[in-house]
């Protein structure tokens, strides 16, 4: 391969990643934006929907990379496996909301995300004890189409993954943009107490954040198994670095930021793989993380510096 | 004229500290109510415990004689309570008419909310003309008009302001209070903080007096312009003067 | 109001009033609390000492030697989020660099080619010259007792690099930087492969000696070492804490700008938490890597940090003995509890035949123990096993109309002789703003404000809410830094000085909505106050000096003449914390902290807000006292009779600009002042002003 389509190939490969951790920063960005909390839980909800999703495409009776579906059989199962995994999701997100963090809601300081990092070692042990620890294989029943671009490869699984991923982006936005429910989550991001001052449902606003977030996250845990073909317990906490790397980049608390800074996370992933070396690429995004939080703590598009105490 | 809202002998507390103490109001139908008092005594608390962000502990408030003990914010605002919030507090990433809609965020896909969008624009022309714009992006004079226009898209009974004219400049006080009496005569209750005591006291019915908790003088708002007390601690005047 | 963020008592409140039955007598209260203290020590330390001789099974000395790391690293942590209230999630990574520090300095894993540099360094018996076919090579063989010291300050010095660029992030970020930062270092570790031979693990690290004798693969040595280190940091963290300095780690936890603003050097206070927290870490490493002979990366990732945080919060936040304590019983519980329990569970699941209960292994549970307790913890006791504010007692009838020889009027401030020298002495005026700008955003909060306070004067600022009185302050008291125009105090220049600065220059201010340290007390409160005018570092506090002694024992002394200021308001309740005081005792409190630190200009932002009529005579007589005593004093006020009573000079703004200025009884008159402050129906003549 010549080094151009290599580059070309890290391109395809970094907006599929990006992709990926865009959806999941959107949940971080969601939640901050109206709590200022880092939900460490996160990062596990979405390993554990990476399994749910597994379990879904199991039920359809689709087992390994043998079946491969296309047609209406293919949109069929991917809609349904999307829509089980972002339910089940948004309803565990939901259920830690209740439980976990509602009690916390008027504590002060840390302890609420200290409380989301023991939710997220629960999480994290449940699947541990449950499944086991060797990685899962997850079917794809995707036929393996591909394109040729010069030497680089473009295949299908790939740009089912864009397509979906920029619906449901844009799914939000019109949501946060133009439902009566998406302005009053805006409206409560904004000031809070005068949100509620309106008659707005607080409670309701902060569980459709959680629902939403982690929702956003099943559909990237399905995206991840169908990318990699694979899951096990340990991958929330690199993804879920990397997501939450990518929402404070693009300044958290904004969902275009979210977006934005998922798919520059993407590709540096990929190109810093590239150029440099795969085990560096973990140092190289957590020193963008520490920069970007020491230097420019607003982010890209972010409005203003975090300044919680 | 008919009770509108009644405090009986509230006791608040914030954590330990013992705020509202035995306080009772009444504010009946049709009235402009205002409450003095220096910070820290107690009326910011007052707006708190009506709209129930604050509760409590002891006593009880009624709106239209009905306890509103563990009723929710949303509900009190769906009877008819809407709050014009110290310092407007407007969604400020949102436009002008996004805050309006906020404002009848209780009334869903209600028929009336164009009539009562027409309300505000009779009141505040200027807010007509700014509707597409980011409120954070206005002048606090016209966060004013819009804060209290989205106060009205509720369609209040009773609207409680919280200090209307703190921030303001002197000419433009002058037309909020105006508007303010404008809004009583078309039927809707005030209840207001304010600290500028002769201004409100201008436009008032009747007044309390809050200190360090208590209701320490109450009565028509022409008497209390003459009161002694009221004269040398809100009026400015010294009994040496 | 209060502002939220200075109390968030009510869910403390009732977590103390749930747990009420704890407080009855118990046996252990029915021993006089003078010999609580003594008694509890000499217990615990016999118990310590004894237990090797007492359990002889070496695995267990073993396991009790490997808690007490984990209680010398929850200790260091300690420091860092209990005291200081920073979130380390990355603690783990000084562990690690402790770890490889003693791996560096003693083991197989360095050998670079021999030269004369490295001479001098034979002689010290700190390196070996090995003699191979190759070429001589160097063998590093620092002792142990060397290494420990040698670890903690690399592991502090790292601790100040990392830390210097991001300590000024707050909360969470702050926890999420760390967090990065806990990722790298084992990383890298991984990844440097010539320092530390990568995930396999360092080679032939030595084992410690002592006077020749090698404590080899025996359990009993390292443990003694334990005992010896964990008594060392908890008399470290116990000295620390009831000093200067661990009063101004508690003051930045619970609110970093009032801490500020009383003279405290964040940046310098947050670093030095850091590196404590940071060297405990690092000494462990060592005595952690030389126990175990090797180390590999897996051994400092974040599930480390994440269960010596585990370990704090279980046994209390704050509480020395309270994260000791919890340290040792979640290491025991990991290493013999369930252990024996797994067994069991295998003995019940033979009984009763079940399959699954005989392959039950609850060590593998571990984890999963300690998300839950982490939520429990922080669910259903956030203050943890051994809390670490004590509970206040009500004051008796007796104690709080208790008169202790000052009454509560003015008369007798006067015969308080130790409160300190409030007289400014120079020429130039005491403070001089000149064309001051602020601006937040596009929105002018001042503009061109001129100010002068002339030595030993009153200044009163009035104007309505929002009118820019306390950017002033803020502004001037270096707080607010978007400003542009001239500030000087005494003659000197200091509108870029930071708060800590201007308050060691003499200026010291009160807030509008009260910013006291709510989980401190009345006299810890006051002591912060005097943090700028007292030496002690954290060297004096550890070695406990005569000097220091005395010095704190002034500074209390001080402490008690201050607060007497106020009658016997405060002086009952010193020893309680100020979330349970009312308003009026907490405005109090916080002008008795402001003078703490001896200023020469006392701001104070509405000073009887929240009083009644007689509190409010009651404390302008206080100020008005203070002010014979040489302070010069600048006052916001809305009570005009206060202000009329006190000021030698009014400033009245109004849109953040200076309309008017003068005597107390010009300014009334004046028609600007009369339209803007008083309103419109005075100008119009709808009350007569006289």
């Amino acid at each position: 391969m010549t080094t151009e389509a290599l580059y070309l190939q890290q391109l395809i490969n970094g907006l599929s990643l990006g992709a990926m951790y865009a959806l999941l920063a959107l949940g971080f960005t969601l939640v901050y934006g109206i709590l200022e909390l880092i939900n460490f839980a996160h990062f596990n909800v979405f390993m554990v929907s990476s399994f749910v999703a597994m379990w879904a495409l199991e039920l359809l009776g689709l087992q390994g990379q043998n079946t491969v579906l296309t047609g209406f059989a293919l949109v069929g199962a991917l809609v349904f496996a999307f829509v089980v995994t972002m339910t089940v999701a948004g309803c565990l997100g939901v259920a830690i909301e209740r439980l976990a963090l509602r009690p916390m809601r008027a504590v002060r300081g840390t302890a609420a995300m200290i409380t989301t990092i023991g939710v997220s070692y629960i999480l994290f042990n449940t699947i541990l004890l449950t499944a086991g620890a060797d990685s899962k294989n997850v079917p794809n029943p995707m036929p393996d189409i591909r394109w040729a671009i010069g030497d680089a490869t473009l295949r299908l699984r790939e740009v089912l993954i864009w397509a979906i991923s920029l619906a449901l982006m844009v799914g939000l936005h019109l949501f946060v943009t133009r439902t009566r429910l998406g302005k009053a989550m805006r409206a409560t991001a904004q000031d809070a107490e005068a949100a509620r001052m309106m008659g707005i449902d607080v409670d309701r606003v902060i569980i459709t954040a959680f629902f939403l977030g982690s929702a956003l996250a099943g559909a990237a845990a399905l995206i991840f198994g169908l990318y990699y073909n694979y899951t096990s317990f340990i991958i929330g906490y690199s993804a879920g670095l990397r997501a939450f790397t990518a929402a404070v980049l693009g300044g958290i608390g904004s969902v275009a930021g979210a977006m934005l800074g998922g798919v520059l996370i993407g590709l540096i992933e990929a190109f810093g793989g590239q150029i440099v070396s795969v085990r560096w690429t973990d140092v190289i995004i957590f020193s963008i993380l520490v920069l970007v939080l020491v230097f420019v703590p607003t982010g890209l598009l972010g409005r203003s510096a975090p300044s919680k105490s | 004229m008919p009770e509108l809202l009644a405090f009986r002998a509230v006791d608040t507390y914030y954590g330990d500290l013992h705020v509202l103490k035995a306080v009772d109001y009444r504010i009946d139908q049709g009235e402009i109510v205002c409450l003095l008092g220096g910070n820290a005594s107690g009326k910011s608390t007052t707006m708190k415990a009506i709209m129930g962000v604050v509760n409590p502990e002891r006593g009880d408030i009624l709106f239209e004689g009905k306890s509103l003990r563990g009723v929710s914010v949303a509900e009190r605002v769906r009877r008819g309570i809407a709050p014009v919030l110290e310092a407007r507090r407007l969604f400020p990433r949102m436009t002008v008419y996004e805050n309006l809609e906020m404002g009848a965020y209780i009334h869903p896909r209600s028929a009336d909310f164009d009539s009562d969008l027409g309300r505000v624009f009779t009141l505040f022309p200027r807010v007509k003309e700014r509707l597409k714009q980011l409120a954070g992006t206005l002048s606090g004079g016209e966060q004013q008009m819009v804060a209290i226009g989205r106060a009205l898209m509720a369609r209040p009974k009773l609207l409680c302001m919280d200090e209307p004219s703190m921030g303001l400049s002197p000419l433009f006080v002058e037309q909020v209070f105006d508007i303010i009496q404008t809004i009583n005569g078309q039927g809707t209750t005030i209840f207001m903080v304010e600290q500028n005591a002769n201004m409100a006291l201008s436009i008032a019915h009747r007044a309390y007096v809050l200190q360090t908790g208590q209701v320490v003088l109450s009565g028509p708002a022409a008497e209390l312009r003459e009161n002694e007390m009221i004269r040398q601690a809100y009026l400015g005047q010294m009994k040496v003067a | 109001m209060p502002n939220p963020d200075t109390s968030a008592q009510p869910s403390r409140n009732m977590m103390g009033a749930s747990y009420a039955w704890l407080r009855r007598a118990s046996p252990v209260q029915r021993i006089p609390h003078y010999w609580r203290q003594p008694l509890g020590l000499i217990a615990t330390t016999a118990a310590a000492l004894l237990f090797p001789i007492i359990s002889g099974n070496d695995a267990n000395i073993d396991s009790a030697a490997n808690a007490l790391a984990f209680a010398a690293l929850a200790l260091g942590l300690n420091i860092v989020v209990g005291f200081a209230g920073l979130l380390d999630l990355g603690y783990a990574a000084f562990f690690a660099i402790g770890a490889y520090t003693y791996g560096a300095l003693a083991s197989f894993q360095l050998e670079p080619a021999w030269s004369g540099f490295w001479e001098p360094f034979q002689w010290l018996d700190l390196v070996a010259r090995v003699h191979e076919p190759s070429g001589d090579t160097v063998h590093f063989q620092v002792s142990f007792w060397l290494a420990l010291p040698i670890s903690a300050v690399t592991a502090a010095l790292f601790g100040v690099l990392f830390g210097a660029p991001t300590l000024r992030l707050k909360g969470d970020y702050l926890a999420i930087v760390t967090l990065g930062f806990g990722e790298i270092v084992p990383i890298v570790a991984r990844n440097w492969q010539g320092l530390t031979n990568g995930a396999m693990g360092l080679n032939g690290v030595a084992a410690p000696q002592l006077f020749g004798w090698s404590f080899g693969v025996r359990a009993w040595p390292y443990y003694y070492v334990g005992v010896a280190l964990v008594a060392l940091l908890i008399l470290v963290s116990t000295r620390l804490k009831v000093s200067r300095i661990g009063r101004a780690w508690m003051a930045i936890r619970e609110d970093e700008i009032a801490a500020s603003a009383m003279g405290i050097n964040l940046v310098r206070l947050k670093l030095l938490a850091f590196a404590t927290g940071a060297a405990f870490a690092g000494a462990t490493g060592t005595y952690f890597v030389a126990k175990l002979q090797t180390a590999t990366p897996e051994m400092f990732m974040f599930p480390v940090s994440v269960m010596i945080l585990v370990m704090i919060v279980f046994g209390g936040i704050g509480s020395v003995w309270g994260v000791v304590a919890g340290a040792l019983i979640l290491q025991i519980l990991q290493s013999w509890f369930l252990e024996d329990l797994s067994q069991w569970l295998h003995a019940l699941g033979r009984l009763v035949n079940v399959e699954w209960l005989q392959q039950v292994e609850l060590s593998s549970w571990i984890e999963m123990i300690f998300g839950v307790i982490l939520v429990a913890m922080m669910l259903y006791r956030r203050q943890g096993l051994i809390p670490a504010t004590r509970a206040v007692q009500a004051l008796s009838l007796a104690e709080q109309t208790a008169q202790l020889g000052v009454n509560t009027g003015t008369g007798g401030i006067e015969r308080l002789h130790n409160l300190g020298d409030f007289t400014y002495r120079g020429d130039a005026p005491l403070l001089e703003v000149k064309g001051l700008t602020v601006r937040f955003g596009g929105l002018v909060a001042l503009r061109e404000i001129d100010l002068t306070v002339p030595a030993r004067s009153i200044v009163a600022v009035i104007g309505p809410n929002g009118s820019g009185k306390s950017t002033l302050f803020n502004a001037v008291t270096g707080l607010v830094r978007q400003q542009s125009g001239i500030i000087r105090f005494a003659g000197e220049d200091i509108e870029r000085a930071p708060p800590h600065a201007v308050l060691a220059h003499g200026m010291a201010r009160t807030f509008q909505n009260i910013r006291l340290f709510p989980n401190l007390t009345v006299l810890e409160n006051v002591l912060v106050g005097m943090h700028a005018r007292l030496h002690t570092g954290a060297v004096g506090a550890l070695l406990h000096l005569p000097r220091t002694q005395r010095e704190e024992a002034a500074a209390r002394e001080r402490a008690l003449e201050i607060l007497a200021v106020f009658g016997n308001r405060l002086i009952p309740r010193v020893d309680h914390t100020v979330a349970s005081l009312s308003y009026a005792n907490r405005r109090r409190v916080e002008i008795a902290r402001a003078l703490a630190s001896e200023p020469k200009l006392l701001l104070l932002d509405e000073p009887t807000a929240g009083m009644n009529p007689a509190e409010t005579l009651e404390l302008a007589g206080q100020i008005k006292s203070l002010h014979e005593l040489g302070l010069s004093i600048v006052l916001i006020e809305h009570k005009l009779d206060v202000v009329v009573s006190l000021a030698d000079n009014v400033v009245v703004l109004d849109h953040g600009e200076m309309i008017a200025e003068g005597p107390p009884d010009v300014v009334r008159r004046d028609e600007e002042v009369i339209r803007a402050y008083l309103g419109r129906s005075a100008s119009l003549g709808g009350v007569a002003v006289a």
